[in-house]
């Protein structure tokens, strides 16, 4: 009876919108993980990778869907629990790749434990928003009390990026449930205080990341290396694209990380002006329906819970491409459905489940 | 008690549309920054990032003999080289390669050590420049075993003929800064002629380069080769000169220092053209070391100088010919008149000696050329005054340059009454001209110039080009103003000279073959060592020799003059040498 319900009252413009976006993201790492040889074109599994974890997180997005989000609340502490020992552990005995403590190798899979802890922050601050009217003092406290913990173990493996974007989504949150005048200017007060403080924790590599987006021939072969050939690539472009398979920068290896955090690039590169203009399009409207979703939840716990999924799929795709266009540093965060990866992957799927759960149920209570 | 509600700062959905909005335009603004305004800008970058430009060589024209043979050509040459990143182990191909080329390993890992940072990935690093064929054929044998070792060809210029055409042909060097500057198609390590006619005929001879596009990926590998200009090859030069003659006058000249010029009368092309000592061009091409530059700069007796051209030394007697014509074309002294020569000459106070201390006795102007008989020409030169013997040596193409196709060639000098005022800030003296008159004193004229004025008697007066070049027609540089019974005259004097047993070129008489010449002897130091054997004199007090000739025979006429630093006397010390080459030419073309 439910289950019919939610399938009348389905949000396919959400579904559709989210899955373009995908198949777009699957088409484009074809030719992210591909490089021009002597003897033609090489293609890396990425792209195969990728659509066996687009198979495994549609899985979830299904039990997301199905599931009565209300139980969630059951296990918020649980979930909360799980993540900051997963954090403390990916800390102590996580694999070391590229310099960074992020990922669990679970042989068949490399497990990234921040990716569930921006789960378990959106829904235990969902609860939480939920038992509460304004935010006080005490409520501030608390709330930024469970939002900083894990995003100061992920700021440490480091992971500046992914710790960043809980304390914004975080915040956001607090924003929407209503934050008392007294203590939001005083916290607005405190930030450029704070600055310097942050500023002083960064490694010399995060800082020359900071600094090129004011000076851009800043150490233009170590730490500006890839903020400049991602220029490159993106402007090279033009109006209409290198063509797909023949944006130089990415085939020749000019530009890194392309199959990962750069892959907003190699897009670019190929399609151009015009093609940006369609997937940005794609994605505001993807944001518009997820930003829907919100207006008329009955429940507390659901309307923050899609207040926190909508920030969490708003900031990464700001963030994103805004560092791949030198609007925001290079902090390294993963664009959603276009860039590689496992536990991304499956948690942007989770969530969208779930968003789609709470709109389908709007309809329930009726 | 007074109860305040606080408000709330607070976002609703709007807010978050807001949020969208600001996305969609920053992003795209930004895009439209990057893509579309600075576009062009990132295009280039990328193609910085990704294309290479290296030009193609192309092979410089030959230069040969007026028969074909080949004094100048690009030969390859073989260097072994590495590309690092082919090889799986450096220490042990090295090791392997020092037993085929005869260079110790640890001078082949030092340089190899040394120069590693300098070449870009994927591109030779050179270990072994020029090695024999023999070593080469080694070495291909055994490539398989020398992963990573290629072989390197690149073209070298070679002159067969080392310092026999050095004088002629110059050289190719690298270009140095200079050359940089003045030619912005040059690139650093592009060979340019540096002198003679590889200087002279660069651009025909070095052709166009083409140029290749390479695209690499971020480590430097090539992924795509494309030619987008083709080089045009340089052209062949032929040469007037004929090799078995250069290579015969060669010899003669050996162990001395001077010149020899063999041209066509009637066409102004020039067979042989020899300048003692010489230097071996092919030094240069490989980069010639300090201490060799420096020995050849060094050389007391300049072998880098090419006397034919730019040797200016007083002509001696050889002006006499110049003098007469004078004097007859401005109807100064008829050339039948005799003059009584005792031995001197007496101007003023001074005493001016004839070279025959007891004197020719009656001399008409023939008698005077083919005797050389000084004392007819001081009476001349006094009659004619310097302005006018100046004049017409000027017209007679001296103290001018030839305009033959050889670089840094000298003009000599004719001296005036004008020249020497702004030169000493001294009046003219009624001496000098007489000195002027036997060709001492100031006058300095070239080997070549000899040589044209003197084709210029055969050839009915016409001072024509030397030319190097085969094939190209005779350019008429000038007429010397003499009328033809005059220069018939004169003409024949040289043949009295050869042919009367009184003439000073007697000796070089040869059967069957019209030969006319005059000699001359340039004074060095005072006449107190004329009389002595030439051998007990010291070298640099010894006379210059001079001897210009011609030679006809059917419708064939050719120039030969030779000049002979510190040789002695004109008659003794080139005769003999002008003779041979004749005895040459005329068995050859029998």
């Amino acid at each position: 009876m439910e289950l019919k319900k939610s399938i009348t009252h389905f949000n396919w413009a959400l579904f559709f919108s989210f899955l373009i976006i995908f198949l777009i993201g699957v088409f484009n790492l074809y030719s992210a993980s591909s490089l021009m040889t002597e003897e033609g074109i090489k293609t890396f599994s990425y792209y195969k990778k990728q659509m066996v974890w687009g198979g495994i997180g549609m899985g979830v997005l299904i039990f997301m869907f199905l599931l009565d989000y209300n139980k969630i609340k059951n296990y918020v502490w649980f979930i909360y629990g799980a993540s900051i020992v997963l954090l403390v552990w990916v800390l102590l005995f996580g694999s070391h790749i590229k310099g960074a403590r992020r990922w669990i190798d679970l042989k068949f899979f490399s497990l990234q434990p921040s990716e569930i802890a921006k789960f378990a922050v959106i829904v235990t601050l969902a609860y939480m928003l939920s038992e509460i009217e304004t935010i006080s003092w005490k409520n501030f406290f608390k709330i930024t009390l469970i939002a900083l913990v894990p995003a100061l173990l992920i700021i440490i493996q480091p992971d500046l990026g992914s710790g960043l974007v809980l304390l914004l989504i975080a915040s956001m949150m607090m924003l929407y449930r209503g934050v008392k005048e007294y203590v939001f200017w005083p916290v607005i007060y405190l930030i450029p205080i704070g600055l310097p403080i942050f500023w002083h924790f960064l490694s010399d590599y995060q800082k020359t990341r900071l600094l090129i987006l004011f000076n851009s021939n800043l150490d233009p072969y170590g730490a500006g290396y890839n903020i400049r050939q991602a220029q490159i690539a993106v402007g090279s472009g033009q109006i209409w694209g290198n063509g797909y398979l023949k944006g130089a920068q990415s085939q020749l290896l000019f530009l890194p990380e392309k199959h990962t955090d750069f892959v907003w690039a190699v897009f670019a590169e190929e399609w151009g002006f015009v093609g940006c203009l369609v997937l940005i399009s794609l994605f505001c409207i993807f944001l518009y329906y997820l930003a829907n979703v919100i207006k008329d939840t009955k429940d507390d716990f659901g309307r923050f819970l899609a207040v926190g999924i909508f920030f969490f799929f708003f900031w990464h795709i700001f963030i994103n491409i805004g560092m791949v266009l030198k609007i925001f540093p290079v902090v390294g965060l993963p664009l959603p459905f276009m860039s590689y990866g496992g536990s991304f992957t499956i948690l942007s799927f989770a969530l969208i489940g779930l968003s789609l759960n709470i709109f389908s149920r709007k309809f329930i209570f009726k | 008690m007074v109860f305040r509600k606080t408000r709330v700062i607070q976002i609703n959905l709007n807010v978050l549309y807001i949020f969208i909005l600001v996305f969609f335009f920053v992003t795209l603004l930004r895009l439209w920054y990057l893509q579309i305004l600075k576009g062009e800008d990132y295009v280039k970058l990328a193609r910085n990032n990704r294309l290479r430009y290296y030009s193609i060589y192309p092979l410089r024209g030959k230069i040969k003999d007026r028969f074909g043979n080949i004094l100048a050509e690009d030969k390859p040459a073989y260097d072994l080289a590495i590309i690092k990143e082919d090889c799986p182990n450096i220490k042990e191909v090295l090791k392997r390669l020092s037993g085929y080329v005869g260079v110790s390993y640890e001078d082949l890992y030092k340089k190899f050590i040394s120069q590693r940072h300098k070449v870009k990935p994927f591109r030779p690093l050179i270990l072994v420049p020029n090695v024999s064929f023999k070593t080469l054929s080694k070495i291909e044998m055994n490539l398989e075993k020398l992963k990573g070792v290629h072989v390197i060809i690149h073209p070298v210029r070679h002159y067969s003929y080392g310092p026999i055409l050095a004088h002629v042909i110059g050289y190719v060097a690298q270009a140095d800064l200079k050359d940089l500057k003045k030619n912005k198609n040059l690139e650093l390590g592009d060979y340019i002629g540096k002198t003679g006619l590889e200087k002279q005929f660069n651009d025909l001879l070095s052709g166009k380069k083409g140029l290749k596009q390479v695209e690499v990926n971020v480590f430097e590998r090539i992924i795509k080769e494309k030619v987008i200009k083709e080089p045009e090859p340089g052209k062949d030069l032929s040469l007037t000169i004929d090799l078995n003659l250069q290579k015969y006058a060669w010899d003669l000249l050996k162990g001395k220092c001077g010149a020899i010029v063999v041209m066509d009368a009637y066409t102004g092309d020039i067979l042989a053209l020899i300048s003692r000592p010489s230097y071996d061009p092919n030094l240069f091409v490989k980069g010639i070391s300090y201490k060799m530059w420096k020995k050849l700069t060094t050389d007391p007796f300049h072998p880098l100088q090419n006397r034919v051209i730019q040797s200016t030394f007083p002509p001696g007697s050889v002006f006499k010919l110049v003098v007469a014509g004078c004097a007859l074309y401005y109807n100064k002294f008829s050339p039948y008149k005799k003059i009584f020569c005792p031995g001197f000459y007496v101007l003023g106070n001074r005493r001016f000696r004839c070279w025959k201390k007891w004197g020719h006795g009656w001399v008409n102007m023939k008698e005077a050329i083919s005797q050389s008989c000084d004392v007819y020409f001081y009476k001349l030169g006094e009659l004619l005054g310097i302005d006018l013997i100046s004049e017409y040596a000027k017209k007679c193409g001296f103290g001018q340059l030839t305009g033959i196709d050889l670089p840094y060639e000298k003009k000599g000098l004719v001296p005036t009454k004008e020249w020497k005022l702004k030169r000493f800030k001294e009046r003219w003296q009624k001496g000098e001209t007489l000195v002027t008159a036997i060709g001492q004193g100031y006058l300095q004229v070239t080997p070549i110039q000899v040589a044209r004025f003197t084709a210029a008697i055969v050839n009915h007066g016409k001072l024509l080009k030397p030319n190097l070049i085969l094939g190209q027609k005779p350019l008429v540089q000038g007429i010397i103003p003499v009328r033809k019974n005059e220069l018939k005259i004169i003409k024949n004097s040289m043949i009295m000279t050869v042919n009367s047993s009184h003439g000073t070129a007697h000796l070089i008489k040869l059967k069957g073959i019209t030969i006319g010449a005059k000699t001359g002897t340039v004074q060095v130091t005072n006449k107190l060592y004329r009389e002595k054997e030439l051998k007990k004199i010291p070298y640099k007090l010894r006379d210059h020799a001079w001897m210009t000739s011609f030679a006809q025979k059917k419708n064939k006429a050719y120039v030969v003059t030779v000049f002979v630093e510190h040789g002695g006397m004109g008659s003794s010390a080139a005769g003999p040498i002008v003779k041979s080459i004749y005895r040459y030419i005329f068995k050859r073309f029998r």
